[in-house]
């Protein structure tokens, strides 16, 4: 279920639990009647391949929730997220610009990401310090993020109108997808993870205030231009680190604070966790849809995003049209 | 707090841009007082509260908080001396109240701790303060708007700031909610201590419950003082642009105003001359106050005389703030007064006689009408031979005037028509009062 190629359930289970017991739960990692170079190219499939694939959609659709209910509450819009304010769109042209300079395959798996995660954080950091100079109020920071990324997006047309080449890999690109996978990145978008949303969990009550309006929030202690500048710095950093190594995968973001909002609840101490774990979960589902759909998992993942969250997403807003979301706590 | 003063306001200005909104204000406010701030829209009142809020930057003057340079102040420190109350309360999401209250408390707890028992003791508290315990798991959009600014002022209370500020809090309250909220508040000010300080629009409101009333008039301050001091007719007209008339309310002495009209643009900041007239009005005993009150409300700038202090007409004349010449109750006309009132009389386009009885007291009023040699100004209202108690010498006087060309009139629409037409359209006065 989990790979293209099909391995026994049994055998899967015993491989995993083999592997992450360090080898103490059971001995050797498959049945003795299964072959050594099968049980060895099926630990590695398993191993290396569909675990680290797994993970990565867990921690991609965690830092894309998490990054989407940030800016909603940011911004106080339900209809921010990762890519609105265009900080994806810095990474796909950091990305274009590898496949226009025609980088070996080798240094790409490392130049690339580098590039896609340094053009989403510094379109970030950009319409920040563009806010600083232009006053800062909600309005103008959205405004100012969206006429970036159009602007961006014109850059990257430019940019592969004279590259056709590039362009399909571009799209590819542009579609998302975790296929790629390893341990090592894994690593690396955990740990971007927890430096964004660590110190994201804490903002919770100051994104509850931040709901109130910045002046009403800002008469009960909150710092509203500080703490929108930290969040939106730190939603910035979520999203680089999923941008770097999966693409574009939009509508998990979008939808994932949303879906907590409406069956939990709106206290944004429990949207900014939630919308981790629905992402995750979403992104999962849809990983495992497009492996399902398409077994040598080549479907890109960001259309299967959007295949299955658009139609749940209407059901929500339809079972929900008149339903009472409490928050707990303040 | 280091000082007993919760705000002091020391010759603050604020700019958006080139445009000046306040201009060197200065006031006080202290503890167990509430003060409203009124003014017209644009005003400034607002830009005020949100200047003593921290929200808006001074560009000259500073603002002082419980004796503190408010911009030395952080946010925190700032929230946990002044609270605020806005004009409304915009929800997106179902928050049960009692959380909504406790957000209030932001400013009390220490980063990165959650809520203990003083914080929800302090919001249900403040629940009850704003008569809503009963509802504290009720969520705020089942509120209506009265409930949700009273969950509001809850929220403000819950903050324990010794300072509240209000902007316009009841601006989309019915009556009852209105009168409500501003009780609530007016209590705490009382029982608890706080300083309240209010932009309110509601003139008779503020009146009503502001221990001081502070006007501003485009980003000045105009007016600071009791309601009773600060309320006149000519204030209201000069800053708000209306002419009013101007009671007591009989059982709290509070003065409480009737909007009559609107007066043109034009004439708004200009002195009373310039208005259309001037008609003089022979009148006492409420025989003129209807004539008085009409023209006012057409627009014509009015003088009366001589009246008779404490006459119906004098407190007419002086809820209207229409000028007159006076005398002393129950005598004779004196010199003074008749000099006045010839002044008046012959400054006047149009002289109205209203039906009033004519003694020997008050018969030199019309002996002075008739002395201006104007006959042809002159209109009698309502004329009856049997008001004349002199002997027939005012019927006789009142027959020279109109052989001489006064007329006579038995209707106050035809008395507005009579005397427009007095006027001579295109005459300066005339241009001045159209504006």
């Amino acid at each position: 279920m989990l790979a293209g190629v099909s391995i026994p359930l049994g055998a899967e289970v015993r491989i995993l639990l083999h592997q992450t017991s360090f080898g103490l739960l059971f001995p050797s990692a498959c049945p003795s009647e299964t072959l050594p170079l099968r049980c060895a190219a099926w630990t590695e499939i398993l191993w290396d391949a569909v675990v680290p694939e797994v993970l990565l959609a867990l921690l991609v659709g965690a830092a894309l929730g998490l990054s989407g209910a940030t800016l909603q509450g940011t911004f106080r819009n339900p209809l921010a997220d990762p890519y609105l304010l265009g900080i994806s769109s810095g990474g796909t042209l950091g990305a274009a610009f590898l496949f226009i300079f025609r980088v070996g395959l080798a240094e790409a798996n490392l130049v690339l990401p580098l590039l896609a995660f340094l053009g989403s954080l510094g379109t970030g950091a950009l319409i920040l310090l563009a806010s600083r100079y232009l006053g800062g109020s909600i309005e103008t920071l959205l405004l100012v993020g969206v006429a970036l990324a159009n602007v961006l997006s014109a850059v990257l047309s430019v940019v592969l109108l004279y590259n056709p080449v590039g362009s399909i890999q571009v799209s590819f690109w542009l579609l998302g997808g975790v296929g790629g996978a390893s341990w090592g990145r894994d690593g690396l978008v955990l740990g971007g993870l927890l430096m964004a949303g660590a110190p994201l969990m804490l903002f919770g009550r100051q994104l509850n205030l931040l709901q109130l309006g910045p002046e009403v929030a800002q008469s009960l202690g909150v710092d509203a231009r500080r703490v929108r500048h930290r969040l939106l710095l730190l939603a910035s950093l979520a999203t680089s680190v999923a941008v770097a190594f999966t693409g574009v995968i939009g509508f998990v973001g979008l939808i994932a604070p949303h879906v907590v909002r409406r069956v939990w609840s709106s206290n944004y101490r429990a949207v900014l966790p939630g919308s981790a774990l629905v992402g995750a979960a979403f992104l999962l589902l849809a990983r495992d849809l497009s492996v399902i759909a398409a077994p040598p998992g080549n479907l890109p993942v960001g259309l299967f995003t959007a295949f299955a969250g658009a139609p749940f997403f209407f059901l929500l807003l339809l079972r929900h049209r008149r339903g009472v979301y409490m928050g707990g706590g303040g | 707090m280091s000082s007993p003063i919760p705000l002091e306001v020391d010759g603050l200005s604020v700019r958006f841009g080139p445009r000046r909104a306040l201009s060197r204000v200065s006031l006080c406010a202290s503890a167990g007082e509430l003060v409203a701030l009124a003014g017209p829209n644009g005003s400034g009142k607002s830009t005020l509260l949100r200047a003593c809020l921290g929200l808006l930057a001074p560009a000259e003057g500073r603002v002082r908080l419980f004796g503190t340079d408010g911009t030395l102040l952080s946010i925190r420190e700032r929230a946990r001396r002044v609270a605020w109350v806005p004009q409304e309360e915009a929800p997106r999401d179902n928050v049960r109240l009692l959380d909504y209250v406790l957000f209030g408390r932001f400013a009390h707890l220490p980063p990165f701790t959650g809520e203990s028992e003083v914080d929800r003791n302090a919001a249900a508290r403040a629940l009850a303060e704003a008569g809503l315990a009963d509802r504290s798991d009720a969520g705020i959009l089942e509120l209506s708007g009265g409930e949700k600014q009273r969950l509001a002022l809850a929220r403000a209370l819950a903050q324990e700031a010794p300072l509240l500020l209000l902007d316009e809090p009841t601006a989309h309250l019915d009556i009852a909610h209105q009168l409500d909220l501003f009780e609530r508040v007016r209590r705490q000010v009382r029982e608890r201590g706080l300083c309240a300080v209010a932009a309110m629009h509601d003139l008779n409101l503020a009146a009503r419950f502001a221990d001081r009333i502070v006007v501003l008039s485009h980003g000045q301050l105009v007016s600071d003082g009791p309601p009773e001091t600060v309320l006149s007719v000519p204030l209201l007209r000069e800053v708000w642009g209306v002419e009013t008339e101007l009671r007591r309310d009989p059982t709290t002495h509070r003065p409480y105003l009737l909007p009559l009209r609107s007066v043109a643009q034009g004439i708004l900041a200009g002195p009373a001359d310039r208005r259309l007239g001037p008609v003089h009005v022979v009148g006492g005993g409420g025989s003129a106050s209807p004539i008085l009150r009409r023209l006012v409300e057409e627009g014509f700038h009015v003088t009366a005389g001589a009246l008779p202090l404490l006459d119906t007409d004098a407190e007419t004349a002086d809820e209207l703030g229409i000028p007159y010449s006076a005398e002393v109750p129950f005598a004779p006309i004196g010199e003074v007064a008749q000099a006045r009132t010839r002044e008046l009389l012959s400054a006047a386009r149009v002289v109205v006689i209203a039906p009033v009885p004519t003694g020997p007291g008050n018969l030199v009023n019309l002996e002075l009408v008739e002395a201006i040699g104007h006959p042809e100004r002159v209109v009698w209202y309502a004329r009856r031979e049997e008001l004349d108690y002199t002997g027939g010498k005012a019927n006789e006087l009142s027959r020279r005037l109109l052989a001489g060309g006064a007329k006579e009139l038995n209707d106050l629409d035809a008395l507005v028509a009579a005397s427009r037409q007095a006027i001579p359209t295109g005459s300066p006065l005339a241009v001045a009062a159209r504006g």
